[in-house]
């Protein structure tokens, strides 16, 4: 009960917040220079057709009244039409959202487990060769930008070794059930996973390893458990709390990061739709793909609190 | 007779069983076609950009169509599609189309004169139920001229302009900004104009299959297509936009794309060498150099000339685009009318050009700016152009820094004008038509109207425009055209460095893809062995 109210209250407190994102989001694209008529109408229109044109999408109305319009029609699940294709943002972009987060589960499931056991493989073994080892992988998968990881996978992984495919989300000509979708995720999950794996292993091994210096431990230790049952019964209980929160930050990461891998593996999700619609300067799909992102942001962030709250022992 | 050996039977066994899996392909050939970023809208009249005509211009069809199944170097002729034949009045302003009988959209609509009357109406006509609104601003460089149209008789239809229009029939048949292409009048009526998007309904060889926005445009063979010659080689075409160029070469050299549209030229060998085929063909598209005549450095003309003298055009074309372009000089493309390869507007002569700066009152050169765009579709390191020309504009004394924007803001740029301070600034443009002159000389083009963003007033190219559509033949057009280019080049208003070549990669089976010297590409022709 404590929970499902702790719950109740982060989702109310995130209201607020979405709807200072749906204003900044507004704003934003309004920001951006360059005149929406134009892009629709080409190099070719006359400032007459462009002035009506204006004066036909409400844009010579004030900025409040266009965003209230605008976010009037949101809560209907309206996000507008897309200027590049003149169909609904939201019928474009549903299945797009569905895509990103596969690929985001996916590299969620990475992270998660690599992060946790390279977490694990390290802290007992302070200042270890095997603790230097993971301390140095992290730091090179922190560092490793998206796009060259990216290329340079698709190269050798796919490419040269032919292991994986190169681009798509299933077999262009015969799309596969779920074993050709797995195939085309290992790759883009991989590469949007890298610096989060980095982030969750480090974060959870330093709190690991002041868990491990606490003297509860050095009491089991004197009780004689061993170091494997210490790091399995209190280690890894003990440091859970920091894990799904630091790992639940990553949903938010994640989830933006994939606009970068979807681009170099062509994976039809937000993150392409995002680049297309920005090229096209589609303003409604770039606000809707912007708060798409902004909102699993949030919700993601919400998620993990709560998971955290759940695990944190000391609200047993 | 032959004996029968042990060997013999394993032979034929063999290759029978050869044959029988190689039959599904046979039976279904898919062909992949991945461009440089994905389509606009499938409504032709309210689509835009040149990769989208390579997917509208397959599902729909024009009067007239021009022929791109040939390849080669030579404008595309203009040939009969939906119109089997056309008279032009003597005044020039009159054309009656004979319609082609027995053609039906695919949908089953019958093509007549009142499916072009209902799409004349959808894309000039304000007051028609299902007029497209961006249709006109799309569409004005076709239409611009246009005075009326009249359902003659049931496969007659007119035509008639204000003024003569020599290319009207080539603007007839070409899109990338609008598309004068006919959409079945049943489609429109049932899912109305915004339902176009999903049930793009036409003559054309392709019927539409399906549409995944961002992902893919699926067409197949319209198996009851009116035209022998252009009947679909293979089934399915599936056409996606693949933005990041290295995932487009690996794509195909991993064979799950057949075409791809501009690799890299870096990359030219290795494909090669992986056994992919290079198609390469003339482009209207060149690097047009805008000059900003208002700049106090620029608004001498002898500075302009000196610029011009300074482009180093030979090396950049053969360097830049590892050979795959054409040194080009002046204001007329290759590919477009009145386009006259030995013309040239300057000489390549540095020191000429450092002389003509002196004399100019800038015997040490002076600093200045350019604004340059990444540009998009088939544009290919176009900062390296900038680089270039900065080189060697150095080489003369002028001094430049660059500034590199997006390829939207960079043409709301030019709409506004050039900036204070900004010397230089280029883009590829360049049409089959002459269209796209109106948009970048004349004095209707001068900010705020876009393009004519270096301020150069010369009301006398209005009228020498005007007077070349109106012409009566190809040569007095061409002629209007070269007095066209002699005033830019005398005023060094605009010049121009380089046609880039179409570049496209096929996979090592693909056979029957071509290239003619236009935006767009005809796949019927394509498919694999």
């Amino acid at each position: 009960m404590n929970l499902v109210l702790f719950a109740l209250g982060r989702l109310a407190s995130a209201i607020p917040v979405l709807i200072g994102v749906t204003i900044v989001v507004f704003l934003s694209v309004q920001l951006v220079p360059g005149d929406i008529a134009l892009s629709i109408l080409g190099r070719m229109a006359t400032q007459d057709q462009l002035e009506a044109l204006r004066e036909s999408m409400g844009l010579d109305q004030p900025l409040v009244v266009q965003y209230l319009r605008w976010f009037g029609a949101l809560l209907q699940g309206d996000i507008g039409m897309s200027l590049a294709q003149q169909l609904p943002v939201a019928q474009i972009l549903l299945p797009k959202i569905g895509n990103s987060l596969i690929l985001m589960a996916g590299s969620l499931f990475l992270v998660l487990v690599f992060g946790f056991l390279l977490a694990v493989l390290s802290a007992p073994r302070f200042r270890s060769v095997t603790d230097r080892l993971v301390v140095a992988l992290t730091l090179v998968l922190a560092s490793l930008p998206v796009f060259w990881l990216g290329i340079v996978l698709l190269y050798f992984l796919a490419f040269k070794w032919k292991l994986f495919p190169i681009s798509g989300m299933y077999n262009v000509i015969n799309p596969g059930g779920f074993r050709d979708l797995i195939h085309h995720l290992i790759l883009p999950a991989t590469v949007t996973a890298a610096s989060s794996i980095a982030v969750v292993a480090r974060v959870t091994r330093s709190r690991m390893i002041d868990v491990l210096n606490e003297p509860y431990i050095l009491a089991a230790r004197a009780r004689g458990l061993t170091r494997r049952q210490i790091v399995l019964r209190h280690g890894v209980r003990n440091t859970l709390p920091t894990f799904a929160s630091i790992g639940g930050l990553q949903i938010g990461y994640l989830f933006g990061g994939v606009v970068f891998t979807e681009i170099i593996f062509n994976w039809p999700g937000v993150g392409l739709q995002l680049y297309d619609a920005i090229l096209a300067r589609d303003i409604p799909m770039i606000q809707g793909c912007v708060l798409v992102v902004a909102t699993v942001f949030v919700l993601g962030n919400l998620v993990s609190d709560v998971v955290v709250h759940a695990l944190d022992p000391r609200n047993d | 007779m032959t004996r029968l050996t042990f060997r013999g039977l394993l032979h034929s066994t063999v290759l029978g069983l050869a044959l029988t899996a190689a039959l599904p392909a046979l039976a279904e050939t898919t062909i992949v076609v991945a461009v440089e970023a994905d389509f606009s809208r499938m409504d032709p009249a309210a689509s835009r950009t040149w990769n989208t005509f390579k997917v509208v211009r397959h599902i729909f069809e024009g009067f007239v169509e021009e022929d791109l199944t040939k390849g080669g170097d030579a404008v595309p002729e203009i040939v009969p599609a939906l119109a089997t034949s056309w008279e032009i009045s003597e005044d020039g302003k009159s054309y009656t189309f004979t319609l082609r009988q027995g053609v039906t959209f695919h949908d089953g609509t019958p093509w007549n004169a009142e499916a072009a009357k209902f799409n004349m109406d959808r894309m000039t006509n304000p007051d028609f139920e299902f007029f497209v609104p961006t249709a006109p601003g799309l569409l004005s460089w076709v239409f611009m001229d246009l005075a009326g149209y009249e359902v003659v008789d049931e496969y007659t239809f007119r035509i008639d302009l204000k003024q003569p229009n020599a290319e009207f029939l080539r603007r007839l048949s070409a899109g990338g900004s609008g598309a004068p292409r006919m959409v079945s009048p049943e489609a429109v009526r049932t899912f109305g104009n915004d339902g176009i998007e999903d049930n793009p309904i036409g003559t054309g060889p392709f019927k539409f299959v399906e549409r995944v926005v961002g992902e893919k445009v699926v067409i197949a063979r319209n198996e009851a297509y009116w035209n022998p010659d252009r009947m679909p080689k293979a089934d399915t075409i599936v056409l996606r936009g693949i933005p990041e160029v290295a995932t487009r070469e690996l794509s195909l050299m991993a064979g799950e794309v057949d075409i791809i549209g501009t690799p890299s030229p870096d990359s030219i060998e290795t494909l090669q060498a992986q056994g992919a085929k290079i198609v390469t063909g003339k482009s209207p598209m060149f690097y047009v150099l805008w000059i900003n005549t208002k700049d106090p450095h620029f608004s001498d003309v002898r500075v302009r000339q000196a610029v011009c003298m300074a482009i180093n055009r030979e090396d950049m074309a053969k360097f830049q685009r590892k050979g795959f372009a054409v040194p080009t000089w002046g204001i007329l493309n290759p590919g477009g009318p009145g386009y006259d390869p030995a013309f040239r507007d300057c000489e390549y002569d540095p020191e000429g050009a450092k002389a003509l700066l002196a004399e100019a009152g800038f015997p040490d050169g002076f600093e200045t700016r350019m604004d340059w765009t990444f540009g998009g579709g088939s544009d290919v390191n176009t900062k390296g152009d900038a680089e270039w020309l900065q080189r060697d504009l150095e080489k003369i004394g002028i001094r430049s820094s660059i500034e590199m924007f997006d390829n939207n803001t960079f043409w709301d740029m030019m709409t506004a004008g050039m900036r204070e301070g900004t010397g230089l600034t280029s883009a590829s443009w360049g049409e089959s038509t002459f269209a796209w002159l109106d948009q970048v000389v004349t004095t209707t083009a001068l900010p705020q109207n876009c393009c004519n963003s270096g301020y150069y007033e010369n009301a006398k190219l209005d009228q020498l425009l005007s007077e070349a559509r109106a012409s009566a033949s190809q040569e007095a057009l061409d002629a209007k055209l070269h007095e066209v280019r002699d005033i830019v080049a005398a005023d060094m208003a605009f010049t121009s460095y380089y046609a880039a070549n179409s570049v496209y990669a096929t996979g090592p089976t693909v056979t029957g893809f071509v290239l003619a010297p236009q935006h767009w590409i005809d796949l019927t022709g394509v498919t694999k062995e």
